[in-house]
């Protein structure tokens, strides 16, 4: 299935948004999801599926002013 | 005695939000951060780099214990992409709080008031506190605080300027007018010139750069804690007024001839 994350083009394998976490390796309690423009909350990562050409981002904390 | 600052729910000893932003390292930060006796940090939300495999965490780096996290929307240039960053914020589980920040020019970072504004609407109806970053300008600082914003913050100088207080005029009559606290956020390149803010009545300073870059960034963060400590005591304390002439301070008779 074909992803836009972080505007980058992934063809990944993964239904929900937890196994698309872990096929990238990311610690989802590191990261915020916006999915086509919404928020998912973490506690729905495991029932949010996902589909061909979603658009997301995914968010951390880093340093700033 | 007591004398904490209030925004909102949120109450704090220290009048220091110190930021996260470009340090050596994480060691050093929070060394940092210690001694400036930070009760609030700054940190931005960013995409997570998905070819960068070596994850160190700031997290790990802040204890959340004594200091709270002011998530920025830095780099942002428009209400709403500041509005969706404040949003991620919230959703990556940090305080329902937002340094709102937006960017109208990228060379000078001076902020979008226009767009600060719809932000601060939009944020504080979704129930966030909102601590607006601006110039220092009366009649913005004024549109912020009727929109909702918990606390303006006017820049002293631009971001990372080091530049200190430009404009300690408009900041004074921001002071005398406002409702809600004040932090003078940005510019503050020196010990001095957050003193100076704080004579003036500021609430607050917000600062990175003068402590990320000093040569010594824990003596610097020392350094303002002080600095905020003693412009505070002076202001409570009340200056003298300034006079032209000399007003001498032994007896001017009885003395010897």
């Amino acid at each position: 299935m074909k992803l836009v994350i972080n505007g980058q083009e992934k063809e990944l394998e993964c239904g929900n948004i937890s196994e698309l976490l872990s096929g990238l390796n990311l610690n989802k309690y590191a990261v915020a999801i916006e999915l086509n423009k919404n928020i998912v909350h973490r506690q729905n990562f495991d029932n949010t599926q996902l589909k061909d050409n979603d658009k997301l981002e995914i968010v951390k904390v880093v340093g700033g002013g | 005695m007591d004398d904490k600052l209030k925004i909102e729910d949120f109450e704090f000893n220290s009048r220091l939000f110190i930021g996260t932003g470009k340090y050596e390292n994480f060691d050093i930060m929070k060394k940092a951060h210690e001694a400036a006796g930070a009760e609030v940090v700054t940190v931005a939300i960013r995409r997570v780099d998905l070819n960068d495999k070596s994850d160190k965490s700031l997290m790990s780096f802040i204890d959340t214990n004594k200091i709270k996290i002011l998530p920025n929307t830095a780099a942002c240039f428009t209400a709403d992409e500041a509005i969706r960053t404040a949003r991620l914020a919230k959703a990556a589980g940090l305080p329902n709080w937002v340094k709102l920040e937006v960017i109208g020019d990228k060379k000078t970072l001076m902020p979008d008031n226009e767009e600060t504004l719809k932000a601060t609407k939009v944020l504080v109806k979704e129930g966030f506190t909102v601590l607006a970053y601006t110039n220092e300008d009366i009649v913005y600082a004024k549109k912020l605080e009727e929109a909702g914003a918990a606390a303006v913050m006017p820049l002293g100088a631009p971001i990372g300027s080091g530049q200190g207080i430009l404009n300690p005029n408009n900041i004074k009559i921001i002071l005398e007018q406002a409702k809600v606290p004040i932090i003078v956020d940005a510019g503050v390149g020196t010990a001095s010139d957050a003193t100076i803010a704080m004579e003036l009545g500021a609430d607050g300073v917000l600062l990175n750069t003068g402590v990320a870059l000093a040569k010594d960034p824990v003596r610097m963060a020392k350094a303002m804690k002080s600095a905020i400590e003693s412009g505070r005591d002076a202001f409570l304390a009340g200056r003298i007024p300034k006079k032209l002439y000399a007003s001498a301070s032994s007896p001017i008779g009885d003395t010897i001839k």
